[in-house]
């Protein structure tokens, strides 16, 4: 860590902040500085603040949001009380999480150029920068795009060269790859660390998958659940996880303290190092269980989508059966969200046919297949649209003749009876997503859809919706997944499908597709090698290969 | 780089734009219309272009819909006219008279007349779309000067909002859809509207608040920031009056603009009422002056600001001549423009310059033959040591 040897990029002096008509306070009697330099990651539950501590760096809060401000935030020497965000944009870079709603202008260039204008930066500096970060994020073939046509990892990397472009002293991002394929996080994250390394650029960083960015960290702070009587953590990484909640806590760390390797490894290297030194030897899992039988509730016959080059999906079979539980992977654009909605109506094939639930797909409307099938978009806000969940479960029913499940049921197997009589959109992000998944289980669907459920949740919400899907698919329900988390796939998934271009690369159980992988193997694998995907993976394999444990 | 359209300055579109408007505008001759409509037809279809060419015009799809529209239009036009309008001396056919609004003699007249009237609307959508689908409008924006750049800006945030809040609501319709949702009535639209404003609503606020986080507006380390410092927030009272007093030039520019769509409206259904047009125009101008007078002039820059190439020296000199003998025509020899199909049908006038000139229009596409690489006005937008990096193509 670079040590300061001027006054802290950020000092937080006993800050406390209201949002307007809020009686609960969202930060109360913060002290929190990050020295010149410091890479810093911000971790906590969904609703502990992140996103508020965040908007403090560059004036956002109190001066866009209102609301009462106590204490004192100087960030690069400014006051935040005397300096607002437009001040402050000289200085602080901001990421925002969705990439959909940041990007101000319609082309790539002209977004890059759009803070440096407003700076009042000479042309010919400004000409110059935006070669520089058009580099640095490596987004030059996308210089002239529109930027309507890009998908959301390029819209996202994007949005941190046009913050970077200003050349701000410090970067704050609120979880700027939550919504991005590895790769693209990847990219996003080496990125970062390249310009906190060698430019000394000052980084703070709102996360919730860990495992992904403490290995960058210098600094690491997590803040409490709310209403709780924990306090914050703030350290260097090591140490706060190994004071966290070791439900937090990514894969390794988890094991490493399962283990009792003190201190924990906080890259696979480092685990790696200590894994050589410690003697024990896990049994090999057990082979995996056969694949339930049945007729399949999905069918796909040599489906192609589109034609020729432009094809998204190609000459694809697929068979998915009740009770399979099936993740479907592939980078940002190989067509897992294309195959949801075919199987919904959504989208047509050019060739090939479907079967859903014995019913052929190709013919019938999205509204005809919702009696089998269950489609949980990945906006859930596109869903609701009620005065109360309760209402928005009742609207779902009705389209239906009635047939479905007990409303009441749903909420608590979901967590949501409290949230009944609420408005669907007063809900936090978490919430909103099992709101829209309650919304769509009510009518009791053989095959459920859901694309990208768990971006932007945190570890607990994650587990959560993971023992719902786990729930289900043992009543038999056929859950079609898209995700990129191999961490939550290697827990739950009966089967995974690997999407490349809209063709099928892989299909086959997590551990033989997902073990070994250069970009899809878990923590665990990278660290075991072998068929070990998840923690539990080697600890029933000690116990087995020594009783002792 | 093929995904780097090639552009005209949009001045010299809008250039072309005005030149193609004025026949339609001001005269439903036919052979002035026939010659305009064949003149626009091929410029869209050289630019604007149809299926595998739409990589010139990324929302050439939706422009389509709204020539398809246009056309449904003037068809019912052409019927209503026909059928309602019961006057002129070349009867073809007779609807008896005890038939309500429709009863009566049908006339060659009636027909002639919508379908010049349906000629001249549609040409007058077509230049507007093959402009919106050609200009960018960003770009045209920022043709504003400096001290009305808040408006720039603001206006192409409403220009990107469009085509995403159309996105929205279709990604809302199909996610409803999936739920077994099928609408019925209007009030069955509630499912779809309430998510499309919430989310709307939501992604206005983040776009509002990454403008501010982007020093949109920044006046400086000492603007008005300096003044809500510590100040208690004021009562609802004094707020309301203060926003009143803030927002008259605001007010006025909108009270202009609606004058000016009326006055324009009026204009395109031929009874043009220059006063109010006038009017409208002053309002605006005004309120605008009187923005730009209280903003405190913030330092900006401009990236790439756009050179005039030789294809948008041409289409411009080209628009502009047209438009001079058009004005020219029009006060001279009104007739060339005109033509009455009531109460008897005649041949039309025929003004040889004015048809000849029409042809002027054709510059776009004579434009877009021009190679950018061999014009010097390109070359030199781009420093020497980055122009090799294939910025401009």
């Amino acid at each position: 860590m670079t040590t300061a040897s001027r006054e802290p990029q950020v000092a937080f002096d006993n800050v406390s902040y209201w949002y307007p008509e809020r009686a609960e306070p969202a930060l109360a009697d913060v002290e929190w500085t990050v020295p010149e330099g410091a890479f810093v990651v911000v971790a906590g539950p969904s609703g502990s603040g992140k996103s508020t501590l965040l908007r403090c760096l560059n004036g956002l809060v109190p001066h866009f949001a209102g609301g009462r401000f106590g204490g004192r935030v100087r960030v690069g020497g400014l006051d935040t009380r005397r300096h607002g965000p437009r001040a402050l944009s000289r200085s602080v870079g901001f990421v925002f999480q969705d990439p959909e709603s940041q990007l101000i202008t319609n082309r790539v260039e002209d977004e890059l150029a759009f803070g440096m204008e407003q700076l009042g930066v000479a042309p010919l500096t400004m000409r110059k920068r935006v070669e520089e970060v058009l580099d640095l994020l490596g987004i030059a073939p996308l210089r002239g795009r529109d930027v309507a046509t890009l998908s959301g990892g390029e819209r996202q990397r994007v949005a941190v060269a046009a913050a970077l472009a200003v050349q701000p002293a410090l970067l704050a991002l609120d979880e700027p790859t939550s919504q991005l394929d590895p790769w693209g996080a990847e990219e996003v994250l080496t990125a970062l660390t390249r310009l906190n390394d060698d430019l000394g650029l000052t980084v703070v960083l709102a996360e919730h998958r860990l495992e992904r960015v403490v290995g960058h960290a210098d600094r690491l702070r997590l803040l409490p659940v709310p209403d709780s009587t924990d306090g914050v953590l703030d350290g260097p990484p090591r140490d706060v996880l190994a004071a966290m909640d070791p439900t937090m806590v990514p894969p390794l760390v988890s094991l490493a303290r399962r283990l009792g390797w003190t201190p924990p490894p906080l890259s696979i290297k480092e685990g790696r190092d200590r894994l050589r030194r410690d003697q024990s030897d896990p049994a090999p899992p057990p082979p995996d269980p056969s694949p339930p039988g049945g007729s399949p509730s999905v069918e796909f016959r040599n489906v192609t989508l589109g034609y020729g080059r432009r094809a998204v999906l190609r000459d694809l079979d697929l068979e998915a059966r009740p009770g399979e539980l099936i993740a479907l992977m592939g980078r940002n654009g190989s067509g897992k969200t294309t195959l949801l909605r075919t199987v919904i109506g959504l989208h047509r094939p050019s060739a090939g046919q479907i079967a859903v639930c014995d019913r052929d797909a190709t013919r019938l409307a999205p509204a005809d297949l919702a009696r089998d099938v269950g489609y949980v978009p990945q906006n859930p806000g596109a869903l609701l649209f009620a005065e109360t969940l309760r209402a928005e479960l009742a609207f779902t029913l009705k389209h239906h003749l009635g047939q479905g499940l007990d409303p009441d049921a749903v909420l608590a197997s979901l967590g949501l009876t409290h949230a009944a009589e609420r408005h669907p959109r007063d809900l936090s992000g978490g919430e909103r997503e099992r709101a829209a998944l309650a919304a769509v289980l009510v009518a009791a669907p053989r095959v459920l859809l859901l694309d990208e459920p768990t971006r932007g949740m945190d570890a607990a919400r994650k587990r959560a919706l993971g023992e719902t899907l786990v729930r289900l698919r043992a009543d038999g329900t056929t859950i079609l997944l898209a995700t990129h988390d191999v961490e939550l796939v290697a827990g739950i998934a009966t089967r995974v499908v690997l999407l490349g271009d809209g063709e099928l690369v892989a299909d086959g159980p997590p551990r033989a597709v997902l073990s070994g992988s250069l970009t899809f193997a878990t923590q665990i694998n990278k660290l075991y090698g072998g068929r070990f995907l998840t923690v539990d993976d080697v600890l029933a394999g000690l116990a087995v290969a020594d009783p002792r444990r | 780089m093929t995904d780097r359209p090639v552009r005209l300055e949009p001045r010299a579109w809008l250039l072309w734009g005005l030149a193609a408007g004025v026949p339609p505008l001001v005269g439903r001759n036919p052979f002035v219309l026939g010659a305009t409509l064949l003149a626009v037809l091929a410029v869209r279809t050289v630019w604007v272009g149809g299926g595998d060419t739409a990589a010139e015009a990324p929302n050439a799809g939706a422009w389509r819909a709204v020539v398809r529209l246009a056309v449904l239009f003037a068809a019912i036009g052409v019927v209503f006219n026909v059928l309602t309008v019961h006057a002129g001396d070349r009867v073809f056919a007779r609807i008896p008279d005890g038939v309500w609004i429709v009863g009566g003699p049908l006339t060659l007249n009636a027909l002639v007349y919508g379908v010049l009237s349906g000629l001249a609307i549609l040409i007058l959508v077509l230049v507007g779309t093959t402009l919106g689908a050609v200009v960018d409008g960003v770009a045209l924006l920022r043709l504003l000067p400096a001290r009305l750049a808040t408006v720039a800006v603001a206006g192409s945030v409403a220009w990107a909002f469009v085509p995403q809040t159309a996105a929205a609501f279709g990604e809302i319709r199909e996610a409803q859809a999936a739920r077994g949702f099928r609408p019925r009535g209007l009030r069955d639209l509630l499912p779809l509207v309430v998510p499309l404003l919430t989310n709307g609503l939501e992604r206005a606020l983040t776009l509002a608040e990454a403008l501010e986080s982007r020093g949109f507006g920044a006046v400086g380390p000492a603007g008005h920031d300096l003044q809500r410092v510590g100040t208690p927030s004021p009562k609802p009272e004094t707020q309301s009056s203060l926003a009143v007093r803030d927002q008259w030039p605001a007010m006025l520019t909108a009270l202009g603009l609606t004058g000016g769509a009326v006055g324009a409206y009026l204009l395109a259904v031929g009874q043009p009422r220059p006063a109010v047009l006038t009017l409208g125009a002053a309002a605006c101008a005004l309120g605008f002056a009187a923005r730009a007078s209280r903003a405190t002039v913030a330092r900006r820059t401009r990236y790439r600001p756009h050179r005039w190439t030789r294809a948008d020296r041409l289409v411009a000199a080209a628009s502009a001549i047209l438009l001079i003998i058009e004005l020219t025509v029009l006060r001279l020899d009104p007739s060339g423009f005109r033509y009455e199909p009531y109460p008897s049908l005649a041949a039309p006038r025929v003004n040889l310059l004015l048809l000849a000139a029409l042809a002027l229009l054709l510059a776009p596409v004579i434009a877009s033959r021009v190679d950018p690489k061999t014009d010097p006005a390109v070359a030199t937008v781009l420093p020497p040591t980055l122009g090799g990096r294939g910025g401009q193509s």
